[in-house]
């Protein structure tokens, strides 16, 4: 059983970062679209879902690569095969690519054996794609299973991203060893605030102000206590032209703190890693 | 049963205060967590909700200590159990305490008997860790024996519960008497999207509370209204906030701001439950 051993509440970060500030992008195509009754696919959400995979992707990964910000891509099987290049692209521009599942499989209820064979399967279609080494995960719908960190710990993960409970990475002893938590939080996520179908709550202006007040809030805290910032944002979401701009804004103002840092998660599970061993 | 203790006149605030505000800082970490229809919790939700017991209570406790004003914290059982060390911190700032049961229970789906079990081992917790003996209760979901219990089988001074007046009343039975002050859903810095039905609970978490700056705009608009009012007749302002939800860095910027929007005006206190309790009992005391 994963048991927990502790927020990584002395964390240090490396020498001149105050904050570190890790992107997420949620990257599929349609596979956690809502079905229709009678478990029928739903091509109008779904489509919206897809514009990800056609577009939003492309979208990011160039306000990215303007301000030569490294993030991470979580990124489901099923769209890594529907839509390859993309991901090539995202890793050859230097952003870490990690795991959510194959088709959006939700893992809540889901036997070990089947939850194994669907991070294997991921890992792969992910490894073949993209050329990456598979490390990270996050559960769609952030729901994990009772035995998912132990999976991923046997499975040769470095971290996961699936848990909202906490302001710092936390250490994870599992089944397989040490893994990493990365706690986000979905308060700030992009799709409930712009994205339909869910509450179209305060719209482009709101999520640029949850996103600076966030920041700005860590910023302070950061002064005298270790902190780190998390955002999940949506491809379909935050890839569309309107919401890019609030994007593009907001790395525009964190770049003027000398002091704040990009990180992929892989990164910032490393510096507590080494941290925590010693 | 119980009945209702009217005033004869009116009722007034000491000299000098016009618009006391009570924050409520609901400290209950994932004892709400949705259970889903198979009967586990819901992960998502766990796991947005512990993010109050560890993080989202010590965040408001802070911006409290900053602005230098009391509260009343708002407490289950379990979660003191939990989660000692910021109901100690809370007790030695001065904070007032309620229990808010033991795990979060709904009590309008539970018989009586069983009401008055999850009551008396809330008490118990503390008690026992705490040192503390509890003078007043904010229950989940009041049931309508939720009122008669607490004067029949306890003896606190307060409850803060129901959602059905402006202004504190008091109400005497089983040979004792007790304040209520009640609140209402206009209070909750949430500011939910959906109507929390308990049966079964819907979701009430960040994503089904309206922005922050529109809960900011909320709280100053209720502010200006009783402020206003104020001036003529007694008012009170109830402030609720979840650990889980306002404890969030974008969402704690909702109490920061409203606090020290409402420290500008003359006559505005920051008062406790039990504040509150000791100045309306004066009312009654005149009269």
């Amino acid at each position: 059983m994963a048991t927990e051993i502790k927020s990584i509440a002395n964390a240090s970060w490396p020498a001149g970062v105050r904050l570190p500030v890790a992107l997420t992008f949620e990257h599929q195509s349609g596979e956690g679209a809502p079905l229709l009754p009678g478990d029928r696919p739903n091509y109008m959400i779904g489509g919206a879902m897809e514009y990800g995979g056609r577009r939003g992707i492309w979208n990011i990964l160039e306000v990215l690569d303007q301000f030569a910000v490294k993030s991470t891509f979580f990124v489901c099987g099923t769209t890594a095969e529907k839509y390859p290049d993309a991901i090539r692209a995202a890793h050859n521009a230097g952003h870490e690519i990690a795991g959510m599942s194959y088709a959006f499989d939700r893992v809540r209820t889901a036997s070990p054996e089947r939850e194994r064979t669907i991070v294997r399967k991921t890992v792969k279609v992910l490894e073949d794609v993209s050329g990456a080494t598979i490390k990270g995960w996050r559960c769609p719908d952030y729901r994990v299973s009772p035995q998912t960190l132990d999976i991923l710990s046997e499975a040769g993960f470095a971290w996961d991203s699936s848990l909202l409970n906490d302001d710092l990475p936390c250490l994870f002893h599992c089944s397989g060893g040490a893994l990493i938590e990365l706690p986000f939080t979905t308060s700030t996520a992009d799709k409930t605030f712009i994205g339909y179908p869910y509450p179209m709550r305060g719209g482009f202006e709101g999520l640029a102000n949850v996103w600076d007040s966030e920041f700005d809030v860590l910023y302070r805290e950061s002064r005298r206590a270790a902190r780190f910032m998390i955002l999940s944002i949506q491809t379909w979401a935050t890839g569309r032209p309107t919401p890019l701009r609030v994007l593009r804004k907001f790395i525009e103002r964190l770049r003027t703190h000398n002091d704040i840092q990009f990180a992929r998660c892989g990164e910032i599970a490393g510096w507590c890693s080494n941290h925590t061993t010693n | 049963m119980w009945n209702e203790i009217p005033l004869k006149q009116p009722g007034r605030w000491p000299e000098g205060i016009r618009l006391p505000i009570i924050i409520s800082v609901h400290h209950q970490s994932e004892e709400a967590a949705v259970v889903f229809g198979d009967g586990q919790v819901d992960p998502f939700d766990y796991s947005e909700r512990q993010y109050g017991g560890r993080r989202g209570a010590w965040r408001l406790f802070e911006i409290l200590q900053k602005h230098g004003v009391l509260g009343t914290w708002i407490i289950c059982g379990a979660t003191v159990e939990k989660y000692p060390q910021i109901s100690r911190e809370v007790k030695k700032a001065g904070h007032s305490i309620a229990g808010h049961t033991y795990e979060h229970e709904m009590m309008c789906n539970y018989p009586p008997d069983q009401e008055l079990r999850l009551i008396q081992k809330t008490v118990a917790v503390f008690e026992d860790l705490l040192g503390e003996r509890l003078r007043g209760w904010r229950t989940c979901f009041a049931s309508h024996n939720t009122i008669n219990l607490l004067l029949e089988h306890f003896d606190f001074e307060w409850d803060a519960s129901i959602w059905n007046d402006d202004l504190p009343y008091m109400i005497e039975g089983y040979g004792k008497k007790l304040l209520e002050i009640p609140f209402s859903s206009y209070s909750d810095a949430a500011a939910a999207i959906q109507i929390t039905n308990p049966m079964p609970p819907t979701p009430y978490g960040t994503w089904h509370s309206n922005t922050p700056e529109f809960i900011v705009r909320t709280m100053k608009a209720q502010f200006d209204a009783l402020y206003e009012r104020g001036a003529e007749r007694a008012v009170l302002m109830p402030l609720t906030v979840h650990d889980f939800i306002v404890g969030r860095p974008s969402r704690s910027l909702v109490l920061d701001e409203f606090i020290a929007y409402a420290k500008q005006f003359d006559g505005v206190v920051f008062a406790t439950h039990d504040d509150v309790r000791a100045w309306w009992l004066k009312n009654y005391s005149a009269q």
